[in-house]
């Protein structure tokens, strides 16, 4: 049904920390070596690889060092967090084409240590590139931070929805939930109350500081190839289901405000309906999902434009745990990016393997089929894995 | 008090140097006793509000401390016929003026002096002085 | 702005006016004044007093007065018209009194001033400008001339002050330009499609509804509402004190486009305040239209 014969068989990464103390490239290397030896491929048998085009380590570069040969299928997916499901659906698409057999997806930084994504970039608008003159619109007015871009749409969602920072805040407090109790999480062993959130100080109202997620060091790998394949090697395979890149009508990077709504990812509704559309699946059908939550509000909406419920009502879905391990849908059993680590969706991506697996920290029971999103108020991406026997 | 007298005066002649301390208190003291009330004469934030770094001599007083340093030298009797001043730098507050001078010229029962007067930041005014002195007795 | 050669024109004017008399001094030649000045300027020399005469350096003080405005006299005409083209700065440069006699105690002296000469502009260490030469002479009641002084200032155009450049500078380029432009002449530009009138914010090279090339523009009246905004505190933003607020602020000419709230407290601020927009310069350079409250 989906055309597609791929599945993720190994996963891989370092630790996340705030000072990983070693070069990306070093980062990339120890999490395709990692990836690698989950799936019990050797560097050799790799023939394929994808990142971002953020990521500052070429292809080539990693391949070196970890031993990888010849390469016959390399891709970069643009658009900063909105790349980490599509370097799996790149990869899918290689491995069912037979472009290539084994592909490694990987995204390395240190973006705590080193640049910090949440910092202003006063050089953001000086470029004439297009998304430099995009950004001209926005930057002069000290408009500069992720988090700021993101506030313009939640303070419109707020204002027509009628929810409030309280109900930002219990996205935060599920997500710390969950990273609470997984070991690999920074915030493991660190839950916060609704009340913490709403202490918490103001970044751009209305975000406060709990409604960003962290910034991290570290890597995370993957390794994609034909579900047969994966079926004889080292571990349960999770099955790329369906997989899908969005873009909207109007589409900016961050500052999609000149389009008729601003409470809406459009952009992730294109790529729900093609996930939904290519598995025959539908939101009853998904045990947990890995939403991206790089700041709160965006994961109410996904959850609208997804179809977990309907529009302005994401509020009253989180309300009572509704997200939370238990709830109608745990969303980010591993604590999310506000919780476990900020590696640009691709931790999110090894959590729904695990889940399939059945190996997560936080197990969510009877998980057949995870739906995985990658950055929002960007052009997109989204995955369902699923299980082999699916 | 004693005049100088033609004689006693030859091309080459130099004046005692008079060296002033600029305190607040000549520079506002003189910029009233010449009728000049413009604030940078007298106040500091107006003055440095208008870039400068402090309040500063004006023009008036640099034509009459001239005076005053060539009538101190030739004494009472010498009669001043002209004041000739190219002006320099500031002399601000806080400052000491140097005023040196000699004579240039001798002819005519008229003598010229050159004058210099000095500040921290270089030349705050030279020029010349022609001024008539008493023949002296027979 | 009036350039140099009618600047010249009206030298040569204010000189053939000839010498314009002023106003007589206040008061005469008097003792107080001269003893006043002597203990000023530390000066021992007891001939003035000895003999009822005042101390030659003394010509101009008898009638120094506070400016008064709307003086036409040639030199302040001069000067005005000076300041006027941007040369306002000034400097004395020349200051050469000749004493026919001393003034003595009682005469009541009336100045007059020739405007004899304006050469330029000249290069000078502190900026191009114009040397201004003028004439007074201080008669005594008679008419008699007592002393004449030769002026020159310097009139200067001051080397502009550069501004610190504001760091978050937008990217301009031949599609963008106009905007920019409009905002220097304080015009809020929307684009608008040549062919089929279609109003468009952010502007782009080509029409999305006809695809025409042609591109025009029209100004907004200057009104809007506020569609969305954000309070930024953190981090600190570079050529900007927080917390400040950034709004997108719908136009009643059916485009949004972002700017900066100013002129009220950010807490005051809400979706759907009617705004007007206003321009502020952050650098030599760059000016931003921002938005302040308005009645609705």
């Amino acid at each position: 049904m989906t055309g597609l014969d791929a599945a993720v068989a190994g996963i891989g990464a370092t630790d996340f920390s705030k000072d990983s103390g070693r070069s990306e490239l070093r980062l990339a290397a120890e999490a395709v070596l990692a990836a690698l030896d989950d799936a019990g491929l050797s560097p050799a048998e790799v023939d394929g690889m994808v990142t971002f085009t953020q990521d500052a380590n070429q292809e080539i570069a990693v391949a070196r060092e970890v031993g990888i040969g010849d390469l016959r299928f390399f891709s970069r997916v643009d658009y900063g967090g909105g790349a980490a499901c599509a370097t799996v659906a790149h990869a899918a698409m290689a491995v069912t084409t037979g472009a290539a057999r084994a592909v490694v997806c990987y995204r390395a930084f240190n973006e705590r240590s080193g640049r910090r994504f949440g910092q202003p970039d006063a050089g953001l608008g000086g470029q004439p590139s297009s998304q430099g003159m995009e950004m001209s619109w926005h930057v002069p007015y000290g408009l500069v931070t992720p988090a700021a871009w993101v506030a313009m749409f939640a303070r419109r969602y707020l204002h027509t929805y009628g929810a409030t920072s309280e109900d930002l805040g219990r996205v935060a407090v599920a997500m710390r939930r969950h990273a609470a109790t997984n070991p690999a999480a920074w915030f493991h062993g660190r839950p916060i109350t609704l009340a913490d959130h709403q202490a918490s100080r103001w970044i751009a109202e209305p975000l406060r500081l709990l409604d960003c997620c962290q910034e991290s060091d570290g890597a995370v790998a993957l390794v994609v190839t034909t579900t047969g394949r994966a079926r004889d090697l080292r571990r349960t395979p999770a099955v790329v289901t369906a997989a899908a890149q969005g873009s909207g009508a109007g589409q900016m990077m961050m500052t999609s405000y000149y389009r008729d709504d601003m409470t809406g990812l459009p952009e992730m509704s294109v790529v729900g309906s093609r996930l939904w559309e290519m598995s025959g699946l539908t939101p009853a059908d998904i045990q947990t999902a890995i939403l991206y939550d790089h700041f709160t509000p965006f994961v109410l909406t996904q959850l609208e434009e997804l179809g977990f419920c309907g529009r302005g009502e994401a509020a009253g879905y989180v309300r009572d745990g509704g997200i939370e391990l238990g709830g109608r849908l745990p969303v980010n059993p591993h604590g999310g990016q506000l919780g476990e680590a900020y590696i640009h969706g691709m931790n999110g991506i090894a959590e729904a393997v695990r889940q399939l697996r059945g190996t997560a920290a936080n197990q969510v029971s009877g998980v057949r089929n995870v739906l995985v999103t990658a950055g929002t108020g960007v052009p997109t991406s989204g995955l369902i894995l699923s299980g082999v026997s699916n | 008090m004693r005049t100088l007298t033609q004689e006693q005066v030859e091309v080459g002649s130099v004046l005692p140097e008079l060296s002033l301390d600029l305190t607040p208190t000549v520079v506002v003291s003189t910029a009233l006793a010449t009728m000049d009330f413009t604030p940078v004469h007298h106040d500091v934030e107006i003055a440095r509000a208008q870039g400068s770094k402090d309040i500063f001599l004006n023009i008036l007083t640099t034509m009459g401390l001239i005076e005053r340093y060539v009538t101190d030298w030739a004494g009472p009797a010498a009669v001043i016929r002209r004041i000739n001043v190219k002006l320099g730098v500031p002399a601000y507050a806080g400052d000491r003026l140097s005023l040196r001078g000699s004579v240039a010229a001798h002819a005519e029962g008229e003598v010229t002096v050159e004058v210099r007067g000095m500040v921290s930041l270089g030349d705050h005014a030279t020029g010349t002085v022609t001024l008539v002195l008493p023949a002296g007795q027979p | 702005m009036t350039g140099d050669g009618e600047l010249r024109e009206l030298a040569a004017k204010q000189a053939a006016l000839g010498e314009v008399a002023g106003a007589p001094a206040a008061d005469p030649v008097n003792v107080p004044m001269i003893r006043h000045w002597l203990s000023a300027m530390g000066d021992a020399n007891p001939v003035y007093l000895d003999t009822g005469v005042a101390p030659p350096a003394m010509a101009q003080v008898w009638t120094m007065q506070a400016p008064v405005s709307g003086d036409r006299s040639p030199v302040n005409v001069m000067m005005t018209a000076l300041d006027a083209a941007g040369y306002t700065g000034v400097v004395a440069t020349n200051c050469e009194q000749t004493y026919h006699r001393y003034a003595r105690v009682g005469e009541l002296l009336t100045p007059a001033t020739r405007f004899t000469d304006l050469a330029g502009p000249k290069r000078t260490a502190l900026g191009v400008g114009f040397f201004a030469t003028w004439v007074i002479t201080w008669y005594a009641d008679a008419g008699e001339p007592v002393a004449e002084m030769l002026f020159r200032v310097l009139k200067f155009r001051p080397p502009e002050k550069r501004a610190e450049p504001y760091p978050l500078r937008p990217a301009v380029n031949r599609d963008t330009a106009f905007f920019w432009e409009g905002v220097r002449r304080g015009e809020l530009r929307v684009q608008s499609c040549a062919d089929c009138g279609e109003l468009r914010h952010p502007p782009g090279p080509m029409c999305p509804r006809c695809h025409s090339v042609n591109r025009a523009h029209v100004v907004a009246g200057g009104e809007g509402v506020v569609y969305s905004y954000v309070v930024h505190h953190h981090p600190p933003v570079p050529g900007r004190e927080t917390p400040f607020v950034v709004a997108v602020v719908e136009l009643p000419e059916g485009v949004r486009i972002v700017g900066n709230v100013v002129g009220c407290p950010p807490e005051s601020v809400d979706v759907g305040m009617p705004v007007r927009v206003t321009y502020r310069p952050m650098d030599d350079e760059l000016v931003l239209p921002v938005w302040t409250p308005r009645e609705s």
